[in-house]
């Protein structure tokens, strides 16, 4: 375990030293990702600055399970969702095969290896939103803190399983990039309040793929207005992540080494 | 015989050629990564469910399911989502990558010995990349739109909607082709270019509405060029248009595109002039 933590603190180390050889593009980089991910909410200002609002919802209700969301992506993006990138890469290039002969975990190797330092202004504007909106909400109690923590580690869990899915898709599906893309159109649904969808839309991204565990039900929790399939989510969420894993492994059986 | 070569008609015929040539080229070539752009059937009707939601909540918010939002119905309002996502996959470009790409690793070089202008050239890829698109990724994405989410994507004038995305098209083209240009400048440009593509998305209405913006914002946005990309080719399929409280006729707004796209055809050469003096190869 600590041999583990040391090498992912090395992979951080390296990626950071590689990057500061460019560090103005580093910087602009950083900020652009933090302004990039500001549509939801840019979005939902829009919406609440004409006069308008989606029902039952206040505007710093909506940016919270924003603000929550954002701060799952900043925090997954640069420490372990950078093994998309890097396995679509290296499968591209031909270079996978190194992180193959390495007496390590493939997994491991390969988001120690990915680490992404530009994503860190993810967490950044994930931080700044949570807390803006914080700040106009009524302080919540600490249980409702306590089940906040909970459920915001297995949105993590969440965001790791989708980060091994589309990784193990990046092993078959050569060099396409758009990963990304199917990635940001599930999880928009876990970025707003899950009752403006239906019944049946609810219980897909609650209890089959959980993306309201990204944002809406950890933010729910927090404003105490806690919701039905709350335990049901947890559950399917490890369920998830196992599923995840299986899928990894097979993609990884499946690997032909043709790149480069 | 060299006479006959610089006649109009013949350079012509040879732009032709090259073009042709050229687009085919690049059109056979993501022939074979097709199901890459095939990943749009999948993430523009998934992402248009999500809007359709958030819309449908705002609308029947106090009964204003009648009424208007910042001058569009319920209606107007998917259906300037619906256009503009599959506009989007008509103009899209990114000559801006691809020539910076070009710059950094030094294989420009291989275009400075080739008697064919780079920029024609990657207009050229443009068109045959976009080629492949117009049946991998609009036709279906239109079709899915039109029936499944009944949305009107029939536009009020086809021969000005027509005018207004080539000129879109164009415009993106050039835009893009002048962020790929700053890599004659810097040696590592991926933030810059990330920072134009969000303020060119943004202020071209391809994300939301122009007329959802602040007052202020939208007197700011009808001044720059960005509106021309995607906004205006939206506004003119619905067949009307309007930003910063100012109405225009259809004529009126696609006359201004072309200027626009005049204006940054210009700036492109004038980037060009300056850029091409710094380019040293290095790299090659």
């Amino acid at each position: 375990m600590i041999s583990a933590i040391r090498m992912h603190l090395q992979g951080i180390k390296t990626a950071l030293a590689v990057r500061m050889a460019y560090r103005a593009d580093f910087f602009i980089s950083a900020f652009i990702m933090l302004i990039s991910e500001f549509f939801g909410p840019l979005l939902t200002y829009l919406i609440y600055s004409n006069e308008s609002s989606i029902p039952g919802w206040s505007m710093y209700e909506v940016l919270l399970i924003q603000g929550i969301f954002l701060l799952a992506k900043g925090i997954s993006f640069p420490f372990f969702f950078g093994m998309v990138w890097n396995v679509l890469e290296r499968v591209q290039n031909g270079t996978f095969d190194l992180i193959l002969i390495k007496p390590r975990s493939v997994l491991q190797l390969v988001i120690v290896t990915g680490f992404d330092s530009e994503d860190l202004g993810k967490l950044l504007g994930g931080v700044a939103l949570f807390a803006v909106a914080l700040y106009h909400l009524p302080p919540a109690e600490p249980l409702q803190w306590l089940t906040f923590a909970v459920l915001f580690m297995i949105s993590l869990i969440v965001m790791f399983g989708f980060g091994v899915i589309l990784a193990g898709l990046g092993i078959v599906w050569i060099g396409n990039y758009r990963v990304y893309e199917i990635f940001s159109s599930i999880t928009n649904f876990g970025m707003y309040p899950a009752p403006i969808f239906p019944k049946l839309l609810q219980t897909i991204i609650t209890s089959v793929i959980p993306v309201a565990m990204l944002g809406f039900i950890p933010a729910s929790a927090l404003l105490g207005k806690p919701t039905e399939n709350t335990l049901y989510a947890i559950i399917i969420s490890f369920v998830f992540l196992f599923a995840s894993l299986l899928f990894w492994k097979t993609m990884l059986r499946k690997y032909t080494s043709a790149g480069g | 015989m060299i006479g006959s070569e610089h006649k109009p008609k013949s350079i012509i015929l040879k732009q032709l050629n090259i073009l042709k040539a050229t687009a085919l080229a690049t059109y056979k070539d993501w022939a074979a990564y097709r199901s890459h752009l095939a990943v749009s059937i999948f993430v523009g009707p998934v992402t248009f469910l999500v809007q359709i939601f958030i819309w449908n909540a705002v609308y029947s918010a106090e009964n204003r399911l009648d009424s208007t939002l910042s001058g569009l119905t319920l209606n107007q309002m998917l259906a300037y989502f619906g256009i503009a996502t599959t506009i989007n996959y008509l103009i899209y470009d990114s000559a801006d990558w691809d020539l910076q790409t070009l710059i950094r690793t030094g294989n420009f070089i291989t275009f400075m010995l080739r008697p064919v202008s780079h920029c024609y050239f990657a207009f050229c890829e443009k068109i045959g990349h976009r080629l492949l698109a117009l049946w991998v990724e609009f036709i279906p994405v239109y079709l899915l739109f039109l029936f499944v989410f009944k949305i009107n994507l029939i536009p009020a004038n086809l021969v000005w909607t027509l005018i207004s995305i080539s000129l879109g098209f164009v415009l993106m083209f050039l835009i893009n082709y002048c962020i790929g240009i700053t890599g004659f400048w810097l040696t590592k440009t991926e933030g810059l270019r990330r920072a134009f593509l969000v303020l060119r998305d943004l202020c071209a209405g391809a994300l939301v509405p122009l007329t959802l913006f602040p007052d202020f914002i939208q007197k700011i946005l009808f001044f720059l060029p960005f509106q021309f990309v995607a906004y205006v080719p939206t506004r003119v399929f619905i067949g009307s248009y309007e930003l910063a409280g100012i109405s225009l006729s259809v004529p009126c707004v696609v006359g201004m595109q072309a200027v626009a796209v005049v204006v940054m055809f210009l700036v492109y050469k004038l980037l060009w002039y300056l850029g091409i003096k710094k380019f040293t190869g290095v790299g090659a």
